[in-house]
Formats: C-alpha cells, structure tokens, sequence
C-alpha cells in the first residue's frame, strides 16, 4: 500500500479575485469531477434565519442570469454527467461528475451561478423551493420514527447561541418566514470567490483548468469583507443533558453523545478510531459487549461516529437499539459502561488493527472515484488552507495509539459530560 | 456583466472503454474479472443462483436469514474469531439480495484480496448453522424487519407487489420477507436452504489490478469443495395488466406525508424493448429533470423527489412510481401524476426530452463505473442476464441510436395508465374521502 494517503498529483492556484483552484489529474477513465466548497453553512445563520444556507442550497439549481430556469438539471443530465449539492453546520457543497468533453460546460455553470445567481432568482422559484425543502424536512426527519433525534442531539450538545445549536434543515417557522430579499442578501455576502474553493479531478490537467478558471470565473468580483460565523471553539461542559422522548417507535433506542474535538485535529484522529473500535463491525465493543455478548441490542442498529465538523468540538454519537423485553434503562447502562471503559480497560493491539484496517479499506473506498477525492481536497483546501494535508489524514489515522484512546476518552468521554437521549415507544392498549 | 453568457460547447469525445473482462473456468466454477489498473482496492463478490425467487412461497426471507447466520461461526472458528478475522482485513461480508440472485463480497486492499477471498468462502460453504444460532438470528431478523416496517415504505411496498402478482406467488410477496414470514422459518428451512443453493460453485466476480491478483488461486478458493451444476430457471411470467385503476389505501395514522407507489405489470429484462422502454421510463419519471419530478416537485411542491421507472428482472418486470407527498396534497398529486403517466403513454416524447435522456444515460455508463464496487456490479449484470463481455459498448450504441418513435411506440405499448394500481400509505381519516372523490379509482 502507498505511503501517503493520496498518490495523485495536487496543484494549486489562486485567482487574482481570491478564487482557490485544485486540480488533481488522473486519466484512468474519461470522467472529470468538478466540485466547489463555499464556506457558509448553517454556522453562519442567526436566530431566526436557521434552515436558510440549504434553502438556498436549493435555489442555486433554479437558474442564473445566462441558464433558464430548469436548465442547469437539463445542461448537465444532458451531457451525461451527475450533480448533486448537499449543505451542513459548516459549509455547503456543490459538485457535478461529467464525460471529460463537458469540463467546460460544468464551468460556466458554476460561475453563471456564483457570478450571477441573484438576478434570476423569483418570488415563485424561493415559493416554490420552499415548499419542497418543507417536504423534504417532513419526509427525512418527521415522518420516520427516530428521525428527529439528530434534531434534539444538538441543541443538548450546544447551547443556545453556539453555531451548531440548531440543525441544517431549519425549522418550519423559519422556513416559512423566509423572504426574497434575505436571499438576494445571502447570495451577495457569501457566494463569492474568496469564499470558495473550486476542485477539479480526473481528465483534465491543471493548465487547461486553470485557463479555463480563469475565462469563466476571474471576472467575478471578490468581496472585500465576508462576515465570519459565531465562533464556536469553546463550548462550555461539565453539565450532563438527559432528555427522553416518548413517540411513535418500535422500540426503545438511547443516543449518547459528546462533545470531543474539532475535525483535523490530533485529538479528532483519536476519536475518529475510538469510534471505530467502539461501534464498527461485528468486532466493535458494542458489538460483542451489546448485541452479542449480554444481548441487550438489536444487532444491526448499534454504532458510533464521530460527525466531520470543524469549526467546534465535533460530536461523537453512540446509538443502541433494544431487543424485544430489555428496558431503555438496562439498555442504557449497559451503553453507558461499554462507553466508560474506553478510558479505563485499554484496547488491545488486536482491537486496534482491525480499526485501522477498516478505516483503510473507507479511505480507499473513498479516493476510488474522482469525485470523492474533489470533495476531500476542496474540504481540505477550504478548511486547512491546504489540500495537500489530505495526505497526512490516512498515515496520521494509523498512527493513533491504545495510550491516546484512552487518555482522549478520559478527558471528552467523562459522565459529567455526557447528553443522553432516549425513545421509548407510546403504550399501546 | 462580467461573465461569459455563450454556453460552451463540449470538446472533443474521448470514448469511454468498460475494462478488460477475462473469464476462467476455475475449479467447477466461474470466474469473471475486470482488470482496474493501480486501483489499490479490489472487490470479489460471489454470485450464487440463490436469489429471492429460489425460496419457496411461504418461505419468505430465508436467504436474508441464512445470510446472518453465515457469519454466526464457520467449521474453523467460531463467530467472533471469525469477525476479528475479516475485520482485519479492512472487510465486512456485504450481503447483496434480489429476486435473481445472492451475492456476497468483500472489499480490501488489494493486497488482502486472496485472505479475504478465503474467509467468504468458508463462511459461505462451511458455515457451523448450529440450531441455536440460526433461532436466534432468525428471531433478530424478524425484529430488524418490524423496526423496518414501523417507516413509511415497506407496507406500502407490500400491498403493491401483492396486487400486481398475486400473493399466492413468491414474486407477489415482499423480496426480503415480512417480519411474520421470517419468524415463522425453522432451522431445517435454512440448512435445506443452504444445502440446496449455497454449495453450488457459482460465479466469482473480481474487480481490481489483475496484476496484483491471482485469479487461479482466488477461484480455488471459492469452489473448493463445491458440488452440483447450475439450476434451469422458468419461462418468462406474463401477468395481464387489470381492467381499471384501483386505490389501495394502508393506513398509516398521524402521518405527515402519503407515501405513493403506483405500478402496474412490465416485460422482464430480456425482452427486445428493454432499450426504448428504459428511455420512456427515465423521461417519464427516471431523472431528476424527468415529466414526473418537474411537475410534482418543481412546479407544484408537493414533494422532495418523485421517481418512475421500469424495474425488470429474469422472469418479469414492472412499472412503479414511488414518491412521499405532503398529506393535504395527496389527491392532487396523485391525479398529476396519473395524467403525466397518460400523457405519456398516449402522445409519446419529444426530442428534446429523449435527448437529454439519452444522453445522460449513456454517459452515466463512464460517470458512474468508476468505482471497483461498481465494476463489479457491472460484471454481475453480465452473468446475471447472460450478456456479452462487450454488453456496455454495445448499451451505449443502442441508447444513443433510440429514436422518438422507438421510444414513443415503447411508451405506448408498455405504459398501462388505466391498469394503475395506486396505493397509498397516510393517515387514511384525512384523506379517504378526498380519495374517493378524486375519480382515480376504486378504493379497495
């Protein structure tokens, strides 16, 4: 296996409007990924605007001033590419992967639309857009049971006030309230080229990339002040958050959740293969502890992770579901004692392997298309300021220690810390 | 204004070539490989002819029981050795299910290939089934099926299968089972199971740098110790379309959203029009730019995403449309979306609809076929469906040489408008009457 997590060229270069450009070539199939990171997300919304950064999300497929309404879908369906965008707490993402031929499409798209997004944008489109965000709100979260849960984790995680309080999708009052001009606003202080980072990966080189960056995007102005989000960085603890949901669920299931380190960080490495010990596999702790051992859980639904965000102390999220006749309570004690033993019963070597082992066999799996290393460059580029750290990432992961695990689940894992959250199903008559 | 306003035209083609394809015959069994030069992940997936139409009616989800209780200890070690085993390799056993077949891989560095290989192997064909085991995962499975159940989806999904082919056949009844079915299996059914379809050789599916990776040695690995030839399999099912739409209501109390499904009975995947019909389908309802998810979505907002499409498999196919609509709007969206399946069906596609159709499904076959997991899917189509190693060359051809009137005379002859069935999955005592009044159909 290679050395370096990323044995791909990486060149970098910067408009003279402040626009990042990464293009890493690889002519293995005639693909190209064009991916842009703007850094705005829900982090940057005040009170009363939340849900407003995906919303808008929205309205970038809605047209600009050079691509009618309902085309930019067609433009690039058309060419035979895929597109999607998707925003969370830090940033949002917009990326299509396109047959190499229509590289230069992609392009004037993404500047039509970051250069001129806001003279196409109607009353009708945001109505219209909102509606379909409403319905998107009630079918991924509302509608399934358990499915507001990461809607309650986080205002027990951060308190009113932090940027990650409330989550990405909004809420319906707000949703509603939203009006045109917050948009157009919207639109003028985030979408600009100093703010973004485009990446470019796979058919094509850099100097063809960075002429054509130039042709399309580097008439764009930059704006000269971007106001930053709330900083998040210290979130006050020691104050442990229990909270219990009586609803509409099949069985009892108990989240626990803290609060650890930001992502990038040495202390997020840890955690990121804390949680793979603890949750992933049938190997995992909570596996063989849980579902097997005292077989409290349902063995499919247990898990942790740690949730990629950088702009404050990232969650790691542990989740159990309880088999037919085991207690929410017994169920969650026994998630509570697998979780404290990370700080007192030290993983073995064994334990530790088979967590590198599959979080190389994700960071591969990851990298084996061209738009997933777009998206980890333009993350790395707009977060660390330089894509090539993605390199450290694989290496610095295999270097975690049994020592650091538990020394990192001393200190953010404590009791005192802790937010739990429990469903426990309606009685039925 | 300072951007560029003359969209670009695209520059010159470059052909996309599907990899390699090498066959072997290994050990009784077959081997079927893409060569993914400096790919360091490879992936081997075993296909067994023990698809969801093997398992006998009434027998419902016994492979997906069968699957858990593979990993439940082997003849060589017990559960968890076995899991810390595969796991250090970087690998789970992904389970793969249809009506077609059983599918089982790993997915490793490249060099871990050939341990990986050997662990699937003998979790498939020496598997300890200790009675036990096979109660308690079956026991499991029946409550993973019932917690899957309590989401919008599943029933709905039932009653539409049921109603297009006729409960009292497996393919009438749900693809991995209903939480009674699986717990009403015994342990006899899985090993019978297990004996009748899981010891066969079957086909090794690999994707990865063959350079790096000993086909010989994986294939030895895979059969060894299998036994019997493959299994014929029956003619085609022809299933008549019914006179006249019928509602079929699943009452879903406090729901926010109707879940849609909306089918009618389709030919099955070898069937000459399998090309035009995929096309009418896709502007019908198969893209994201397509009649349905413009309507529904971005003019009336009555909805995240609406999707309709031909599903085919060996022996039968059909028309579906599945959508999750905002409770107060489901009687309009519904009558939408049946005028649209008409409107189809009756004066065809344009041009500038089949154009876009066709050009993203021919270059979706460069975008999407990247991935070694996705080679390998690849693969498994062509030994599914007994289709040539240049079948995707030959995929691209015909999309891009379907015309309007192909597509439009596919759209006539397979859409069945007036043979809907609709049901719906909401809080019935709100939107019954609606229902009713809508003029769609009975509500049964």
């Amino acid at each position: 296996m290679p050395d370096s997590g990323y044995p791909w060229p990486i060149e970098t270069t910067r408009l003279d409007n402040g626009l990042r450009v990464v293009v890493s070539e690889d002519r293995t199939a005639p693909a190209v990924a064009v991916n842009l990171w703007y850094d705005v997300g829900s982090r940057h919304e005040p009170q009363g605007q939340t849900g407003f950064a995906h919303l808008f999300e929205h309205l970038m497929f809605e047209g600009s001033v050079n691509v009618a309404k309902t085309e930019h879908m067609k433009l690039v369906q058309g060419a035979g590419g895929s597109l999607n965008a998707t925003t969370n707490p830090d940033r949002t993402n917009y990326f299509e992967t396109m047959p190499a031929e229509h590289l230069e499409l992609a392009l004037w798209l993404e500047a039509d639309r970051m250069g001129g997004l806001v003279p196409a944008l109607t009353q009708e489109t945001l109505d219209n857009q909102r509606d379909v965000v409403k319905n998107e709100r009630r079918q991924r979260y509302e509608n399934v049971p358990y499915g507001d849960a990461w809607l309650r984790l986080l205002p027990l995680l951060y308190p009113p006030g932090h940027p990650y309080h409330h989550a990405t999708i909004g809420s319906m009052e707000d949703l509603n309230a939203a009006d045109l001009a917050t948009f157009q606003a919207f639109h003028a202080t985030y979408y600009a080229p100093n703010n973004a980072v485009l990446t470019v990966v796979g058919d094509a080189s850099a100097t063809e990339v960075f002429a054509l960056a130039d042709k399309y995007f580097g008439a764009i102005p930059a704006r000269p002040e971007i106001p930053p989000a709330p900083d998040g960085s210290v979130v006050p603890g020691g104050r442990p958050a229990v909270e219990t949901v009586t609803a509409d669920v099949p069985a009892p299931r108990v989240f626990v959740a803290h609060r650890t380190h930001p992502f990038g960080s040495a202390g997020y490495h840890v955690v990121t293969v804390l949680a793979t010990v603890l949750g992933s596999g049938r190997g995992s702790r909570l596996y063989q502890r849980l579902a097997d051992g005292e077989r409290l859980a349902q063995p499919d639904l247990v898990g942790a992770y740690g949730v990629d965000l950088a702009h404050a102390p990232a969650p790691l999220i542990v989740t159990a579901t309880a088999r037919p006749g085991v207690s929410a309570e017994r169920l969650s004690a026994g998630l509570s004692d697998v979780v404290d033993e990370l700080a007192t019963v030290p993983v073995t070597a064994a334990e530790l392997d088979r967590a590198k082992a599959l979080l190389s066999t994700a960071w591969w799996r990851q990298l084996s298309t061209v738009d997933g290393r777009a998206d980890l460059l333009g993350r790395y580029a707009t977060q660390f300021g330089d894509p090539a750290r993605l390199a450290d990432q694989l290496p610095a992961l295999l270097a975690v220690t049994s020592e650091q695990i538990a020394e990192v689940a001393a200190e953010v894992l404590t009791a005192a810390d802790r937010v739990t959250l429990t469903y426990l199903p309606e009685e039925t008559s | 204004m300072t951007l560029i306003v003359d969209r670009p035209g695209p520059g010159p083609a470059r052909p996309y070539r599907f990899p390699q394809v090498v066959r072997r015959t290994v050990a009784g069994g077959q081997v079927v490989a893409a060569h993914l030069p400096g790919q360091n992940l490879a992936v081997a997936l075993l296909l067994l002819d023990a698809g969801a139409e093997r398992e006998p009616t009434g027998k419902e989800g016994l492979g997906a029981v069968l699957a858990k209780a593979l990993e439940e200890g082997t003849a060589q070690r017990d559960a968890t050795a076995y899991a810390l085993a595969i796991e250090a390799l970087g690998t789970d056993l992904v389970i793969g299910l249809d009506w077609d077949s059983f599918q089982v891989s790993v997915q490793v560095p490249v060099d871990r290939l050939a341990a990986a290989v050997e662990l699937l192997a003998e979790a498939v064909r020496t598997p300890k089934l200790d009675p036990d085991d096979v109660r308690r995962v079956r026991d499991d499975e029946a409550t993973a099926l019932r917690m899957d159940w309590a989401n919008p989806g599943p029933r709905a999904d039932a009653a539409l299968r049921a109603d297009l082919f006729g409960a009292d056949n497996r393919w009438g009844r749900p693809m991995y089972g209903d939480p009674e079915s699986v717990a009403a299996l015994d342990v006899e059914d899985v090993t019978v199971f297990h004996s009748e379809w899981f010891i066969r050789p079957g086909t090794l599916v690999v994707a990865g740098d063959l350079e790096r990776v000993d086909l010989d040695a994986l294939g030895a690995a895979a059969f060894a110790g299998t036994g019997g030839g493959p299994v014929g399999r029956g003619a085609p099912i022809a299933v008549t379309p019914r006179d006249g739409r019928r509602i079929i209501l699943v009452d879903r109390p406090g729901s926010v959203q109707s879940t849609l499904r909306l089918g009618h009975p389709a030919p099955h995947r070898a069937h000459p029009d399998h090309v035009p019909m995929t096309l009418a389908g896709t502007v019908l309802g198969g893209a994201f730019t397509s009649r349905l998810n413009h309507l529904i979505r971005e003019v009336r907002g009555y909805t995240y995403g609406i999707r309709g499409e031909f599903g085919t498999s060996r022996r039968f196919g059909r028309f579906a449309v599945s959508s999750g609509v905002q409770t107060a709007v489901t009687a309009p969206a519904l009558v939408e979306a049946v005028g649209e399946i008409s409107r189809t069906q009756e004066t065809g596609v344009t041009e500038d609809e089949l154009a876009v159709a066709r050009s993203w499904r021919a270059g979706q076959l460069s975008v999407e076929l990247q991935s070694p997991r996705a080679i390998a899917a690849a693969l498994t189509t062509l030994v599914v469906h007994d289709l040539p190693d240049d079948y995707h060359a030959r995929l691209r051809e015909s999309l891009l040489a379907a015309d309007v009137a192909q597509v439009s005379a596919a759209a006539a002859e397979h859409l069945h408008p007036g043979s809907l069935t609709l049901v719906v999955e909401g809080d019935a005592a709100l939107i019954r009457d609606e229902l009713a009044a809508a003029g769609l159909g009975e509500i049964v």
